[in-house]
């Protein structure tokens, strides 16, 4: 019976094995199909309600504008674009060649209808009610009123997919619509299909494109959950690129992809940044001089070769990084512990009773609490090792995502380890201001800093009605975080994105790295 | 029967006895009801006591929003509303057979679960089934034939199987069979949907699960029968000429399945959110996934349906071992 067992046994695991190997050999699709990998699953086929879907949804769904490789804002389905001196009329002349996959034009009509209705029915674009006071069509351009001048109308139109009026003017609730089926889009591509059970996203060229004719027939995201297993489909060759949103390829497995000779990397600085938070509504990290003596402690050099093996360079203290539009040359951070000591020492934090740990103004021993997620792990067993050898003792919390929130905003903590994203940089008065401005709140942001002199600046660079005034006060900002220390910016990274050396052509923009347009327009198969 | 050990019972009489197992199967019966309103309740309290909000991950990381658009949306997902009230509504929910709408999937709870469920259950399932029989099958003949070279390699092989890491040991899988010689695809439950391609992404995750499953009860087997061989019953159907094939599966083999039937029933009681390792492996949508994900992004309605699910399969799986028992050792009396 034994014996019997065995047979049956290796005779089904055979013919399991032939017919899927058979299988395997039929599934061989006609056509230049590029393949991209990507660990941002997709769990729901909503493209307003889920985020990553929503970021693959841009090459269906285009956005009004973009941002150029220089960091400028320029027209995507607005052929261009002009504001008003006052800065409260901006006007957006739409291309007149564009055109749904269900063969409708797109009009004007759409784009106001986009914009009135993500107003009302998406959380995230409530700002639009209380900012613009009227959306109207004049011709081919629509244009918005506004009740203040708002400078950053053009890039905030950067992230929003404008909508075919025609399908979801039916739709009463954006982000609980799903539709795994054909969405309806007007760029050079829309999505064919969102199948969740084999884990990929097809997209089909859209029919009606008139616009510079895409290389390739059909696009295909593939979700992986696991990052080893993806890096491993990318050698075996299952998929052509890697794609993360405000990510890059994980540094310590780049070198098994160069030692294949089949890929090459894009590289970008990135807009977002490893950053250390501080608690500024909490003593000692309150006190100004406490966050300069933490910005001499902290190691850059080591850091950035631990954490980022060396892909990326020490930051300024203006926290703002290089890739960023007005960027300006503040003072470079040091890593001085002498001078770290000295700081602190002169602004009476000692080691009174000789224990090897600094008090407090309170005469007590300063015991920090360092917040972080699993993520940042490595980063942050560096600093608090940094701090010890500063003399000040500190506990990690190590935490969810969720939790990380949770205590983050009810500010259970002195020190946070995080990153900030390429929009998270952008988003609010720009120039990462979003992260630390008091009125606002958010997932990742810290919103810590009532500083009057903070919180004008970013009113007056939402309220700038040129280019030459945001500069300015851009210029402001980074010597006011250079001073102030807000924040303390642990490195300056560089995005990394591998790609088969059988596909050429890629362009990676600032802000959603190679997952745009004009790169899906340029990217080929070699012959 | 109501009798005190060491004791002799008085059986009691035909009349009393109908109406004692009665009482019997009412306090069995009352007891799993019982389990089963606490435990609900628990799957109401628990997601709630994890820190952190439901409303989190909802909009991406990188969102700025305006207080007021917070306070709409918590009112949008009913979490403004006092927890009496949020429990009142999710028992009203229970007995309308309704488990709400995903926070973060944007569906209802049920189509949810159901899409996942027929994945995991179709990738669960057979390994449970193979795993148990094949386990149980080739312990009984390790533990009676424990001596020959054979034996021994083959005990070696499930305890090395047995001790690796589940998810070490998919990862070599994978790397082996799905990189290397690539035999199978690295990904999903399917890429192109028909029968041979599902049963061809389906069959390393299911060899993986199975060689788990067989291990462990190939290595419980094999220690129940070797109690079980030294006992006198054995040893007595060898003295009255049995071969020994029939002294171990007419006899030993029964006796020795009591620990068998526990683990089985644990294994169907958690089938749905087992196979957690093997779909994060595989990129697999499936239900562990599904769970995974709602804990940490606080989805409270798919935690809650999810669990209920669950708790229904824990309990009718032990409903179900209760009444094996019963069948193979007539000393546990259950009607």
């Amino acid at each position: 019976m034994g014996r019997s067992l065995y047979k049956y046994t290796i005779v089904l695991l055979l013919s399991i094995l032939i017919l899927g190997i058979s299988c395997q050999c039929v599934e061989d699709s006609s056509g230049k199909v590029l393949k991209i990998g990507t660990p941002s699953v997709v769990k729901s086929a909503s493209i307003l309600g889920d985020s990553s879907m929503g970021v693959f949804a841009h090459l269906s769904n285009p956005t009004l504008t973009k941002m150029a490789s220089d960091g400028k804002v320029v027209g995507l389905t607005a052929k261009s674009y002009e504001v008003s001196e006052d800065g409260k009329t901006w006007k957006f002349l739409i291309n007149d060649d564009l055109y749904w996959s269900d063969g409708q034009k797109l009009t004007p009509d759409d784009v106001r209808f986009t914009f009135n209705y993500l107003a009302e029915n998406y959380p995230p674009a409530g700002w639009i009610k209380n900012t613009v006071d009227n959306i109207s069509v004049e011709g081919n351009a629509v244009v918005f009123k506004l009740n203040k001048p708002y400078s950053r109308l053009n890039l905030e139109f950067a992230t929003y997919p404008i909508l075919a009026q025609h399908i979801w003017e039916k739709v009463e609730k954006p982000m609980e619509y799903t539709n795994e089926g054909e969405n309806v889009g007007f760029g050079p591509f829309f999505i064919a299909k969102t199948d969740l059970g084999a884990g990929v996203i097809y997209f089909q060229k859209n029919p009606y494109w008139k616009g510079t004719s895409p290389k390739f027939d059909s696009l295909e995201i593939h979700t992986f959950s696991n990052m080893d297993v993806l890096s491993l489909a990318l050698e075996k060759g299952d998929v052509d690129a890697y794609y993360k949103y405000a990510g890059t390829y994980p540094y310590a497995s780049m070198q098994k992809l160069k030692d294949t000779g089949n890929f090459d990397f894009v590289e970008k600085d990135n807009i977002g940044l490893m950053l250390l938070g501080m608690n500024l509504q909490k003593e000692p990290l309150s006190d100004k001089s406490f966050r300069e003596a933490a910005s001499y402690a902290i190691n850059y050099s080591e850091i950035l070769k631990l954490d980022a093996l060396g892909y990326g360079q020490i930051p300024n203290a203006g926290f703002v990084p290089p890739s960023m539009m007005a960027f300006k040359e503040t003072a470079k951070l040091e890593y001085n512990l002498t001078k770290a000591k000295s700081i602190l020492e002169s602004a009476g934090y000692k080691d009174s009773n000789g224990n090897g740990i600094i008090e407090g103004k309170d005469g007590k021993d300063i015991k920090l609490t360092i917040l972080t997620r699993t993520d940042y792990q490595r980063a942050t067993e560096l600093i608090q090792e940094y701090l010890k050898l500063l003399g000040i003792d500190s506990e990690l919390k190590n935490v969810d995502s969720s939790t990380w929130i949770k205590q983050k905003d009810a500010g259970e903590y002195d020190l946070t380890i995080t990153r900030s994203t390429p929009w998270g940089m952008l988003m609010h008065a720009n120039w990462g201001t979003g992260y630390f401005d008091s009125r606002r709140t958010g997932e990742g942001v810290l919103h810590v800093l009532d500083d009057p002199v903070f919180l004008k600046l970013c009113d007056d660079i939402l309220a700038a009605t040129s280019d030459d005034q945001l500069g300015n006060y851009a210029y402001e900002l980074q010597d006011y975080y250079a001073e102030n220390l807000p924040a303390i910016a642990l490195y300056w990274n560089k995005v990394e994105t591998p790609t088969n050396r059988a596909w050429q052509g890629w362009y990676s923009d600032p802000l959603y790295g190679i997952f745009n347009v004009d790169n899906f327009l340029s990217v080929e198969k070699k012959q | 029967m109501g009798c005190i050990l060491g004791k002799r019972c008085t059986p009691l009489p035909d009349s009393l006895k109908g109406v004692y197992d009665m009482s019997l199967t009412a306090e069995r019966w009352s007891r799993y009801i019982i389990a089963i309103v606490i435990i609900f309740s628990l799957n109401f309290v628990i997601p709630r006591a994890m820190p952190g909000d439901p409303l989190t991950n909802l909009l991406g990381e990188d969102v700025v929003l305006t207080d007021s658009s917070v306070t709409k949306l918590r009112s949008e997902m009913g979490l403004d509303r006092p927890l009496s009230q949020q429990y009142l509504d999710y028992w009203r929910s229970i007995l309308h057979l309704d488990l709400g709408h995903s926070f973060h999937l944007h569906s209802p709870v049920s189509e949810i679960i159901y899409s996942r469920m027929k994945w995991t259950l179709l990738l669960a399932l057979p390994s449970l089934l193979i795993g148990g029989v094949l386990g149980t099958y080739l312990g009984a003949l390790a533990g009676w034939r424990g001596r020959s070279n054979s034996q021994k390699m083959q005990t070696a092989l499930f305890l090395t199987i047995y001790c690796t890491p589940p998810y070490f040991l998919c990862l070599l899988a994978l790397y082996l069979l799905s990189f290397k010689l690539a035999l199978f695809p690295l990904k999903g439950f399917y890429a192109t949907g028909s029968a041979a391609d599902i049963a061809h992404h389906l069959f390393l995750p299911i060899l993986v699960m199975t060689l788990f499953s067989m291990s462990r009860n190939y290595m419980i087997m094999r220690g129940s029968v070797l109690s079980e061989k030294s006992s006198l019953y054995a040893a007595y159907a060898r003295a009255k000429g049995l071969y020994d094939d029939e002294i171990l599966f007419r006899h030993v083999f029964k006796n020795s399945l009591l620990p068998i039937i526990t683990l089985l029933a644990m294994d169907f009681g958690f089938i749905l959110s087992g196979a957690l390792f093997v779909e994060i492996v595989f990129s697999m949508n499936g239900m562990g996934n599904l769970i995974y994900d709602a804990l940490l992004s606080r989805d409270y309605p798919v935690l809650q349906g999810s669990f209920l699910i669950i708790t229904l399969m824990v309990v009718s799986a032990n409903l179900l071992a209760d009444l094996l028992y019963s069948r193979l050792d007539p000393r546990v009396r259950w009607r």
